[in-house]
């Protein structure tokens, strides 16, 4: 047991190594590394700019409350943009049959399609995200407990599971169809929507959808709700930060589940 | 029980038709207009330990989507496989990681790094420990050379090279068997040797065996014992080389020569397939006539200096596959 997770994250580290120095061979890529730490910090600041100007209070959130929502859910969208954005690409492996040589090794292909990329500047979007949380914890006097802590870093990696779940799931469709693209687009649009603001704006029965049968809410809605001590409409039993790591997981064992029904179907390529 | 056992390999592919033009667009959105190609039409067959067989046929015949059901990366649609008795299919990891695999048209080296960096990869995948690894990178050094391009970014390998990283990197791990798809394919003569010469030292050294499939002609002569001859998705043909050459080819060729210029040679049972001033070529069945025979049949009507009998090679062969109607 011990031996395999250790030769599973000795795979992975190479992976993640070799998909860094690939990135770095670019010249393109170092030059724009060295003007991204200013322009990292540039775009949070700007941003946040923007968001004091034009966030008036919704739905009964005041703007640091507003923020912090934000904070969150944009973190766990950085955190995916840099581990798991070849979830975006599930339909061009499909048709380039770039899942061949996955197939060809004695590894689990979710794991190795898990694994095989990690991008670099996703990086500015967690930079971005960490910005605006701390921000936003300022703004609101979180408390920097051990507590609170564990807590939020759970939501976090919650996030990321839910929110990269859901794009293995939506876009392994293209195992099936070869197409996944327009779903890709619209699930984009509608996890930028609805990260963003609190589900209360909403009608009910959107945030019941978007609850129980896409779960978006949990990667920053409700765990916010909780540690905001704001009202979020839908009560469930124990305190709702602990759902979502737990969904986090369900999802992910979900998307791996699905992702090897659709590998099944798949055709590979003609040359 | 030998060790890669075919039996009834069937798959196809469902294809959607794409119609012309806006109307057609929307009209293949609402009513897709499916239809099926079966690109691998119920093969069978038995490949022993050690063996080097060759899979040819032209453009299209179901080579590439053979070599891909055989090492699970397609499902078939019927038949089953067996490597070392073991189903690839039903338990991918248990067998893939005892074989090769080697796509001449694409690689699995990491483009941008050196070829190095890939093996590296490869050595912890496939739990290959230190002294494996040295010991391979040795002998692929002899056989290919290896490290004398192991520090260049693959990128700036030529194909020729870049193959040789293709196959360094498939032989890692000792595989029992390898799978070669159109692996000179592209390559001069040179690069082509140094392949060849991989092939037959690896199967001679370790043991491996050894599923070619190529164009090349001469890969086959210089490497096959064994052919296997895939059209339209059927094995046409399966055996030893000069076999199958008699079988698909049972003809000669004579090639006469004239001491002087002479139009309209005949002769019943031959046939002129080509002419030039002085030099006449007759295409006989040896079953037919005896090359004995015609010359002396010849000689009698025309004025022959010299004459000489040509066998049938296997490019022969190919146009005969080629030229076999298709049924359906
Ligand atoms: N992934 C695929 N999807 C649909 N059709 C395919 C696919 N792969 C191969 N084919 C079709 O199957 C036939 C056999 O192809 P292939 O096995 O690549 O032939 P070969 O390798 O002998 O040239 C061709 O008609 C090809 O178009
Ligand atoms: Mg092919």
């Amino acid at each position: 047991m011990l031996e395999n997770v250790k030769y599973y994250i000795s795979v992975a580290l190479y992976y993640f190594k070799l998909s860094l120095q690939k990135q770095f061979e670019y010249p393109a890529m170092i030059i724009s590394c060295v003007f991204m730490i200013p322009m990292m910090y540039g775009t949070g600041i700007l941003l946040l700019y923007f968001m004091v100007h034009n966030f008036q209070p919704l739905g009964g959130w005041s703007f640091p409350q507003l923020a912090f929502l934000f904070g969150i859910g944009y973190l766990s969208h950085g955190l995916m943009m840099v581990f798991s954005v070849q979830n975006w690409w599930i339909e061009s492996y499909v048709l380039r049959g770039e899942f061949d040589r996955m197939l060809l090794r004695p590894l689990s292909v979710f794991f190795q399609f898990t694994v095989t990329y990690i991008n670099f500047i996703g990086l500015v979007d967690v930079l971005v995200g960490l910005t605006i949380f701390l921000y936003s914890c300022k703004l609101i006097n979180f408390v920097w407990s051990l507590h609170n802590i564990i807590t939020i870093a759970f939501v976090i990696i919650g996030g990321v599971l839910i929110r990269s779940s859901i794009f293995t799931i939506f876009c392994s469709v293209a195992f099936w169809t070869k197409r996944s693209e327009s779903l890709f687009l619209l699930l984009n649009d509608m996890l930028e929507r609805t990260t963003q603001y609190p589900m209360t704006i909403y009608p009910y029965f959107v945030q019941f959808m978007l609850t129980f049968i896409v779960p978006i809410a949990f990667i920053s809605f409700y765990p916010a709700c909780e540690i905001l001590g704001k009202d979020g409409r839908i009560v469930f039993p124990l305190e709702m930060s602990v759902y979502t790591p737990i969904i986090g997981i369900v999802m992910f064992i979900l998307a791996n589940m699905f992702f090897n029904l659709g590998l099944k179907k798949y055709e590979s390529a003609g040359s | 029980m030998a060790f890669l056992e075919v039996e009834n390999l069937v798959k196809e592919f469902t294809v959607t038709k794409k119609k012309e033009g806006l109307k057609g667009a929307v009209s293949s959105l609402f009513h897709p207009e499916k239809y099926k190609v079966r690109a691998v039409d119920n093969i069978s067959f038995n490949i022993e330990q050690g063996e080097i067989v060759g899979f040819i046929g032209p453009n299209g015949a179901g080579k590439s989507t053979a070599v891909k059901m055989m090492t699970g990366i397609l499902h078939p649609t019927m038949g089953s496989v067996k490597i070392n008795g073991i189903s690839p299919h039903k338990n991918r990891k248990a067998v893939v990681g005892k074989l090769g695999v080697v796509f001449g048209q694409r690689t699995q080296l990491y483009w941008d790094l050196r070829l190095g960096e890939t093996f590296e990869l490869l050595k912890r995948i496939y739990k290959i420990d230190d002294k494996m690894y040295k010991d391979n990178i040795k002998m692929l050094d002899e056989v290919l050379n290896i490290t004398e391009i192991i520090d260049t970014p693959v990128r700036q390998l030529s194909l020729g090279q870049r193959m040789r990283g293709d196959l360094a990197a498939a032989m890692l791990h000792s595989p029992t068997m390898l799978f070669l798809d159109e692996p000179t394919i592209g390559l001069d003569i040179e690069a082509k040797h140094s392949i060849r010469n991989f092939i037959k030292q690896i199967n001679e050294r370790c043991g491996t065996t050894v599923i070619l499939t190529t164009h090349d002609l001469g890969d086959v002569e210089e490497l096959c014992k064994r052919l296997i001859v895939i059209n339209h998705g059927k094995i046409v043909e399966d055996g030893p080389l000069n076999s199958i050459i008699e079988r698909m080819a049972p003809y000669r060729y004579l090639v006469v020569e004239l001491a002087s210029p002479h139009h309209n040679l005949f002769h019943p049972a031959a046939e002129v397939v080509k002419t030039e001033t002085l030099r006449v070529w007759f295409k006989f069945d040896k079953s037919r006539i005896a090359a004995t025979e015609l010359i002396s049949d010849l000689s009698k009507t025309y004025p022959i200096r010299d004459v000489s009998v040509k066998e049938p090679d296997i490019e022969d062969m190919i146009m005969e596959i080629y030229k076999k109607p298709v049924i359906f």
